[in-house]
């Protein structure tokens, strides 16, 4: 074809183009938050708490923010849509409608059961406004603590891949070594990490390195027999084309198989990425005084529970933000795949 | 004393049966002696060893008797000066077309760019050169699959069944397209086929096999000039006695 134009013109033209009225009811669902956002207002200012509340406007303004960036993002995609007609961005910013307007009322909600009527007990389930404060106020501590969590979890993760990788590959490509790895791997792989934990907290000198261990115990576990299954399964044919070109085994290895089983070894390392949270978490309870987790039962053993509702949702937020990131890298790694268009 | 590139002394194949205690020999008793610059077809019933006889010249497998000699060598192991183009393209799917092309020349260390360029500008992908092969038709993909082969200036091309996937005018395109490339660098090519048309259409020389076990029942030379007209008396007659061959 000799008039060229760009993916979103090309979408747009083979799109069926929307009547008014799905215009309308779209325009409408998109701005449905507002709605409970400020039933949520109301409800927060207007009805009688049952205990005292300090810095009272700190939950307006968490509650404020949210609307803001949202509506934003919104009002952003929505002009570009109307000037440019690239609905995509738009598209993606109205599904999440739905979602907040759900959690506004769920808020609302969670607010009138804690703070206002206390049918949920206070300290142990506390309002969000309380959550907000003590965040805060102790967020030198929270902060510490989540440096703390991330350096031992990435620590622990990289030398759990770094040693996974070349167990598997090396199990995966030679006879000899799977003979003497596959049973260790069969007989110590069910054991869930966290058992270790009591006996390396004795053995080892130091509570870190143990706790580095751990995690990486687990990791190197998945991210072994994901590779080594990866790289059994290898299409012969790759290596009979290769061996044509003038491979030897080194460039068999690392221009062909390990590419080949990427997809598998990238499986694994989200495996060991989940186990590696778990050991974190448990590690951290158990035996190192630091980190989110030792934050969590140290609040515990003091009955600050709202200190613990703080390290609970950044715990999610760390979390979330770690599984995106290797989400991206995964995605990266494997743009070849999905190399047939966008297929919806 | 042998001027001969490539042959091929008494060479036997059997394999063992997976499931069973038994064996099959896949061919027999092969003696061909062949110089550069032949094309050499080998047509016979499906089953007959054609491909067994690639594989084993181009060092993926070992002759069970017999040896096989490559400049007065004997073949120990695959080769870069022994090219192979599959029946299937294979392509590496998480390399690019430019990176699959220049694969033998990267992992080699004789990576040139311009090399590359003209490559594949000579099977027309330059538009897409940066796609990856899950984009590519099935013609496209077999044409990058023989450039990745000749890049590396093979003495001894084997193509098995290269263009049996293909469909009728694609098979003719790449047809010429395998001659240009020959005519050019004037290696020796073996090429298995089903096709007895395209063999006579392309070779200087056809092995006619016969099968249980594969052996060589009869070498037809093909005295016509190219390019060659398939519509011909010459040619249908070509055709007529190959077919008697094949009929057992």
């Amino acid at each position: 074809m000799d008039n060229k134009f760009t993916k979103s013109e090309l979408k747009k033209l083979e799109k069926k183009s929307k009547s008014k009225k799905e215009m309308f009811f779209d325009l409408l669902i998109s701005f449905l938050p507002l709605l409970s956002y400020a039933i949520s207002i109301l409800e927060y200012l207007f009805i009688k708490d049952k205990y005292e509340n300090d810095y009272k406007y700190r939950y307006v303004i968490f509650l404020t923010v949210i609307i803001v960036l949202y509506l934003f993002f919104l009002i952003k995609n929505l002009y570009i849509y109307l000037t440019c007609g690239d609905d995509e961005k738009y598209i993606k910013t109205k599904n999440k409608s739905l979602w907040l307007f759900v959690i506004f009322l769920f808020l609302t909600l969670f607010d009138y059961l804690t703070l206002k009527t206390g049918i949920l007990m206070y300290p142990f389930i506390p309002w969000v406004n309380d959550i907000i404060n003590i965040s805060i106020e102790d967020y030198k501590n929270l902060t510490i603590s989540t440096l703390y969590s991330l350096r031992l979890l990435l620590i622990g993760y990289i030398v759990g891949v770094v040693t996974g990788l070349v167990t598997g590959v090396l199990c995966g490509y030679s006879k000899r070594v799977r003979y003497w790895i596959n049973p260790i791997l069969k007989v110590l792989g069910p054991i869930p990490t966290a058992t270790w934990i009591p006996l390396i907290m004795i053995i080892s000198s130091s509570l870190f390195l143990g706790a580095v261990f751990i995690i990486s115990l687990g990791v190197w576990f998945s991210v072994s027999v994901a590779t080594m299954i990866g790289i059994m399964n290898v299409d012969k044919s790759y290596y009979d084309v290769a061996k044509t070109l003038g491979a030897n085994d080194k460039d068999l290895i690392f221009k062909v198989a390990i590419h080949s089983a990427m997809p598998n070894i990238l499986q694994g390392m989200t495996q060991g990425m989940s186990s590696a949270c778990i050991s974190l978490m448990v590690a951290e309870m158990l035996g190192v005084k630091a980190g989110l987790g030792w934050y969590i039962t140290w609040s515990q053993s003091w009955a600050s529970y709202n200190k613990m509702f703080a390290a609970i949702i950044i715990i999610c937020l760390v979390f979330n933000v770690v599984s995106k990131i290797l989400d991206s890298i995964k995605k990266y790694l494997l743009r070849w795949q999905n190399s047939g268009g966008d297929i919806e | 004393m042998n001027s001969s590139i490539l042959s091929i002394k008494n060479i036997s194949k059997s394999f063992a049966k997976i499931d069973e205690d038994s064996i099959t020999h896949a061919i027999s008793n092969i003696n061909i002696d062949l110089k550069e610059n032949e094309f050499v077809s080998i047509v016979g019933p499906s089953g007959c060893g054609k491909s067994t006889i690639l594989r084993l010249i181009a060092g993926l497998i070992f002759p069970t008797m017999g040896e096989i000699f490559f400049e007065n060598k004997k073949i120990q192991g695959p080769n870069r000066d022994i090219g192979m183009v599959f029946q299937k393209p294979t392509l590496f799917p998480w390399l690019t077309v430019k990176k699959n092309i220049s694969f033998g020349l990267d992992i080699n260390n004789e990576y040139e760019e311009n090399k590359i360029n003209e490559m594949i500008k000579m099977i027309g992908l330059n538009d897409f050169a940066n796609d990856y092969p899950g984009q590519l038709s099935g013609g496209m993909a077999q044409r990058v699959a023989i450039a990745r082969a000749i890049i590396n200036n093979p003495k001894v091309l084997l193509l098995d069944e290269p263009l049996g996937a293909l469909d009728y005018f694609t098979r003719m395109n790449m047809q010429d397209e395998i001659l240009e490339i020959w005519k050019e660098k004037k290696q020796l090519i073996i090429m298995v086929t089903h096709d007895i048309e395209e063999a006579i259409y392309m070779s200087t020389k056809v092995y006619v096999m016969e099968k249980n076990p594969g052996r060589i029942k009869e070498e037809v030379k093909i005295d016509l000039p190219y390019d060659r007209d398939r519509t011909s008396l010459e040619f249908v007659e070509y055709k007529n006695r190959i077919l008697n061959l094949v009929k057992f």
